[in-house]
């Protein structure tokens, strides 16, 4: 009871912070530069890891693929299978991982030490919202990134299962091959799907992470707490709404 | 890191975002941002089978639309087809569901029509034709299967036979051949010294074969065949002239078979000799009578012999008094 109770509490937290950051959202161009560090962290340093993770998904999805259509002799498919694969699950969730783990348990750490010494408390004094100068511009960075970082996630990935499509002998098609069933069967409509998909994640991830540092109460332990916290549940959210999301985009 | 890098940073990721966006759209959907007006068409089917929304219209082998929905219209289904406005398919055209792979996949196949036929307009129904699809192929290559066994079972009852007639084919055919062999051997022997005389002109068959002689007394005989047959030809063209002349009525055969009048006068003819006949059957007028009456012939010959004794007696007496008396012996 005492469980759900906090999760009841977690979600309505969350909630109010959503609305009371969207209620700062006329604020946003004068906060440019918070805008852009944001976009700055969660995209531009996160690109690195995106790529590099998307790329040896890519690899492992046309490798597995090879292997279990090689039965049934239909590893032309493999393109199509790796395109959807990429551009509909496996980018935005992955990505999404990925951003919880690197910018979520940030956010979450930041917060929370401004928290735990007393900084937000220091805002509020100075009647300077923290949901409009550290969650506002956080939120909107993470809705202009996903994006950016879901395409290149999508065609690293597809780039990746190329490759491996190309030089591993057990699977041996041509490039052409693979990405003319790519082509065939993956449409832009799935990818545009895929960037939903990521775009829900990345507030959510964002949003919960934001909240859970905010809420952080104690002394410097509670910092790492929360962080753990922060990126458990953003994990949990990103795989539960997963199965919404697809089920509503369908 | 100076604000200013940031900001330039963030710029060129998001632009390259951008970009990488703008190149995934060109490339999945051919620059197509909403979907082209299209031509819908009906095909009316038994059993769409797997067809299912999505799946491919082609025309000829070409890609031309897509399956819009499938749908129950009564005792039938329904494919809703999306095509090409700009692809016209002819009103004669026949559309089948066609099986693009061996895990499932189907299409709508339409073939071309007849050249100058009208396009379907929109909304129209297309003609259909019902094609077997792999679980069909299956039973019925599964019933060929047992047939071809059942056959096959058959023809080796027949070869081999069951053990209670005596064997099969081969069995009866080895009898019969281990039975005759020295006959076949002696028809054999026979055979091949008849081919070895043939082959060496002996015979009337080896001359016909091997003597040149033949061969020309053949050909003369030929040619003479040939010069009777011109000869007949030429008759015939004469016999055809002599009956076109008769048809005609040309000549005196002519005027026989075709003249009414020299008819009448035939026939008239022949009634006046039945008449004449008739009457020296009965022995009326002279000739008549000449014919039939015994009492001339024996007024003959009572003369004659009067004649024979009166030339004896005249032996003696002189051709002059011979004459006398042959005159007073008559009269």
């Amino acid at each position: 009871m005492k469980q759900l109770n906090s999760i009841v509490e977690g979600v309505g937290s969350v909630v109010q912070l959503l609305f009371r950051s969207a209620s700062y959202a006329g604020s946003l161009p004068r906060q440019w530069a918070r805008f852009i560090e944001q976009c700055y962290q969660i995209g531009y340093t996160t690109l690195p890891i995106v790529a590099i993770l998307s790329f040896f998904i890519g690899t492992v999805l046309a490798l597995e693929a090879g292997y279990a259509m090689e039965g049934f002799g239909a590893k032309e498919f493999i393109g199509s299978l790796v395109g959807l694969s990429m551009a509909r699950e496996l980018g935005p969730m992955m990505t999404s991982v990925l951003l919880a783990g690197r910018v979520g348990s940030a956010i979450a750490a930041e917060l929370a030490s401004m928290k735990v010494y007393q900084e937000i408390d220091a805002l509020t004094t100075m009647n300077i919202p923290a949901a409009k100068i550290l969650v506002l511009p956080r939120l909107a960075a993470v809705l202009v990134m996903m994006p950016v970082l879901i395409v290149i996630a999508n065609i690293v990935g597809w780039f990746g299962g190329s490759v491996v499509a190309r030089y591993v002998s057990t699977v041996g098609i041509s490039p052409e091959s693979y990405f003319a069933a790519l082509r065939h069967y993956t449409k832009f409509k799935d990818v545009i799907n895929g960037m939903e998909k990521a775009e829900v994640f990345g507030f959510v991830v964002v949003l919960v992470c934001c909240d859970i540092g905010l809420n952080t109460k104690g002394g410097p332990r509670e910092i790492g707490a929360a962080v753990t916290r922060a990126v458990v549940v953003s994990l949990i959210l990103i795989l539960v709404l997963d199965y919404f999301v697809t089920k509503i985009l369908m | 890191m100076n604000s200013t890098q940031q900001t330039a940073r963030v710029g060129l990721f998001f632009l390259l975002g951008v970009a990488l966006v703008w190149v995934t759209f060109q490339t999945l959907s051919d620059g197509k941002i909403f979907e082209e007006r299209s031509h819908t068409l009906i095909a009316g089917f038994g059993d769409l089978k797997q067809l299912k929304t999505g799946d491919e219209v082609r025309l000829a082998g070409v890609k031309v639309g897509t399956v819009k929905t499938t749908r129950l219209a009564g005792r039938r289904a329904e494919a809703v087809l999306q095509v090409d406005p700009k692809i016209p398919i002819a009103s004669d055209a026949t559309a089948s569901i066609v099986m693009s792979g061996l895990i499932g996949g189907n299409y709508i196949a339409i073939d071309m029509g007849t050249p100058g036929a009208p396009p379907l307009a929109d909304g129209a129904e297309i003609k259909t034709l019902e094609s077997p699809d792999l679980n069909t192929l299956m039973s019925d290559i599964g019933g060929l299967g047992k047939q071809l066994q059942e056959s096959l079972g058959s023809f080796s009852k027949t070869l081999n036979g069951t053990g209670k007639d005596g064997g099969g084919i081969i069995q009866k055919l080895d009898k019969l051949v281990t039975e005759n062999s020295a006959r076949v051997d002696a028809t054999m022997a026979n055979l091949q010294e008849i081919t070895s005389k043939v082959n060496r002109g002996e015979g009337t068959l080896g001359k016909l074969v091997n003597d040149p002689k033949l061969h020309d007394e053949l050909l003369a005989t030929v040619e003479e065949i040939k010069a009777t047959a011109t000869q007949a030809k030429e008759f015939v063209a004469n016999a055809q002239t002599l009956m076109d002349q008769v048809k005609s009525g040309q000549g005196p055969l002519g005027t026989l078979v075709y003249d009414q009048k020299a008819a009448d006068d035939i026939k008239a003819s022949i009634a006046n000799i039945r008449s004449v006949s008739d009457k020296l059957a009965k022995g009326q007028g002279t000739l008549g009578k000449l014919i039939n009456d015994d009492s001339l012939y024996n007024s003959a010959q009572v003369t004659i012999k009067k004649v024979d004794r009166t030339l004896d007696g005249l032996s003696d007496s002189g051709p002059i008094t011979a004459v006398g008396i042959v005159v007073n012996a008559l009269f």
